[in-house]
């Protein structure tokens, strides 16, 4: 695979999307060969200057962007969080590289020195939430069956695709799927209890833990709050059903896989309003004979107009979810004619 | 005729990327794009005089998200009112190991519009040519960033054990808008295969025709192997189409003959 064209510090320091940055001519003149390529940088490597939130009693998020991946970002668009036990230090999630791995296991060692990682759980196989679990200890690892399945069987061309989006930020990250499959439905970790649930719906298998002291729901990307929802390996059928669910999970509070803790649970209603909508526009769009293209252009309600990436993520939805939905609105046509 | 090119590619590109001389004697306007393939694409499938025509519209997304599905619209509706019936429109992907993709013949019942999905093996510049009765090829151009491997992945069929019992089943939809006009969308099961993926020979959904109850031709395809795997169109009629159904008649690489009808809405206006 050639190289994705090199974004000059500049690029990066004003956030331009790599959309934006590689659907232009220059970046086609530099993909083919043709025209000069840029000097390439030789800055020091970008380090990733994560903050812990304390969102519940001893329990720490680290917030990701409310962005796309990007070379600005470092991939860093995903909530990571730690929780202390009374024996040593759960992590729920890992990030989108080696390189935040480490600096997310360096938080949680400057914030609870001495303590040890005693548990990492994967709410599910997506690299912006796993490709961090290089940094942490082996034996910690741990995800349902179905999700080790996914990041075994799809890790290297998802880390294909973070390698060019990202670029130097992902140097030496390998997939690591966690050797640990969950089966329990609850858990004591370093004297604190957890209960973990299987739902799925934005993926084929996604985690909830939920933390028995604080009755803070951890729900991964099943929850979504000012932020479009995602869809690459969406079944929205299931997605609607796992956030019933997740209405009906007793809590104090849920922290979503992007967007900010919600203790009124804003970010269930917010999701399921984005796949009604989204399904809905989509379905229509079919009916009426619209083009993918034509479809992409629906213009987005006003009520979402605070979602970050709104545009960009719809865009990438009619593509994950046009196939599904023709199959369903066309109509077997009758042989012969 | 099908634009089927061999797989000798990379001598081609070296070929195209050290050479400058234009080998018609037409003209070929620079392109905006700057391709090293942009001659080669030119002369193979917009042969004769060729313009950049900014009424010549083309839809694509900035970057592709699934190599496999990239959905194209091609819309020559404002250059029409201009210059008059649009006789046929051709996409091409400089980049693709082939590079045609589709011919659309729009009849006189037809919209010059058409929805379709391509392959593409990597970014590519995307490219349609419309021509209609003075013979000058207008075209419109656009890059796609994608990241490597469309077109020389098996189709997803393949995974499939009886992909063979549906090849050619169809479904379809017409709609009718207020204002008359009809949409019709039809897909086609078909592997489309490329002939790149290893061990899986060329196989591809070739000649496709729309005819309405009258006789007359509504339109008439050339499709090349980069159209997506269950290749899938919409297209738009004009108001005056009437009847009971569309009929489809389609021929594969391999000979196989489909043919299907599309129901019309009916409220038919006229
Ligand atoms: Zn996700």
């Amino acid at each position: 695979m050639s190289p994705a064209p090199e974004a000059t510090e500049d690029t990066q320091e004003s956030g331009v999307n790599r959309r934006a940055l590689l659907g232009g001519a220059a970046a086609l003149a530099a993909f083919a060969g043709i025209g000069p390529l840029r000097a390439q940088s030789h800055a020091a490597p970008r380090s990733y200057r994560l903050e812990a939130v304390e969102i519940a009693a001893r329990t720490w998020c680290v917030y990701g962007a409310q962005e796309d991946l990007t070379r600005a970002n470092g991939g860093a668009i995903a909530n990571a969080a730690f929780i202390q036990t009374p024996d040593g230090v759960v992590v729920i999630d890992t990030g989108p590289s080696k390189r935040y791995g480490e600096a997310l296991a360096q938080l949680v060692a400057d914030r609870l020195p001495g303590k040890r990682i005693l548990r990492v759980y994967n709410t599910h196989h997506h690299p912006d939430h796993v490709f961090g679990n290089q940094a942490f200890p082996r034996e910690a690892l741990a995800a349902p069956q179905a999700v080790i399945e996914a990041m075994t069987a799809q890790g290297e061309a998802l880390a294909a695709n973070m390698y060019r989006i990202l670029g130097d930020w992902m140097r030496g990250t390998v997939p690591t799927p966690p050797g640990r499959a969950l089966n329990a439905s609850r858990e004591e970790i370093g004297g604190r209890v957890f209960t973990l649930t299987e739902l799925k719906g934005h993926t084929a298998c996604d985690l909830v833990v939920r933390d028995e002291e604080t009755g803070l729901v951890f729900a991964g990307d099943l929850a979504f709050l000012d932020r479009a929802p995602t869809t690459p390996n969406a079944d929205l059928p299931a997605w609607r059903a796992s956030l019933a669910a997740l209405r009906r999970m007793e809590r104090e509070s849920l922290l979503p896989g992007h967007g900010p803790v919600d203790p009124a649970g804003a970010s269930l209603e917010q999701t399921l309003d984005w796949l009604d909508w989204l399904e809905g526009t989509l379905r229509e769009s079919v009916a009426r004979g619209l083009t993918m293209n034509e479809a992409m252009a629906t213009p987005i309600p006003a009520r979402f107009a605070a979602l970050g990436v709104a545009r960009t993520e719809f865009e990438r939805s009619v593509v994950h979810l046009r196939t599904r939905l023709e199959e369903e609105i066309l109509a077997e046509a009758p042989s012969g004619g | 005729m099908l634009r089927i090119r061999p797989p000798a590619l990379g001598a081609v590109l070296a070929f195209a990327a050290l050479s400058a001389a234009p080998a018609s004697a037409q003209e070929i306007p620079p392109d905006p794009l700057k391709s090293g393939m942009w001659e080669l694409v030119a002369e193979e499938n917009f042969p004769g005089e060729i313009v950049f025509d900014p009424r010549v519209k083309l839809s694509l997304p900035a970057a592709a998200e699934d190599q496999f599905h990239v959905p194209v619209t091609i819309d020559a509706r404002a250059l029409a009112a201009e210059i008059g019936p649009i006789e046929e429109m051709v996409v091409a992907a400089d980049l693709n190991p082939i590079i045609h993709a589709v011919t659309f013949r729009p009849g006189e019942k037809a919209e010059p519009f058409l929805g379709l999905r391509i392959k593409v093996e990597q970014t590519t510049p995307v490219r349609v040519g419309v021509r209609g009765a003075d013979g000058i090829w207008r075209v419109a151009a656009a890059v796609i960033d994608a990241a490597g491997g469309g077109c020389s992945a098996p189709a997803a069929a393949h995974g499939q054990k009886d992909w063979m019992s549906t090849l050619g089943e169809a479904r379809a939809l017409a709609s009718r808008s207020d204002a008359g006009e009809t949409r019709l969308s039809f897909r086609m099961r078909h592997p489309m295969d490329t002939g790149f993926a290893a061990g899986v020979p060329i196989f591809h959904l070739g000649e496709l025709s729309l005819t309405l109850e009258s006789g007359e031709e509504l339109a008439g395809l050339e499709i090349s192997a980069p159209i997506s795997e269950d290749p899938t169109f919409n297209l738009l009629t004009r108001p005056s189409v009437g009847g009971a159904a569309v009929s489809v008649a389609a021929r594969d690489s391999e000979g196989n003959r489909f043919a299907f009808s599309i129901p019309l809405p009916g409220e038919a206006v006229n």
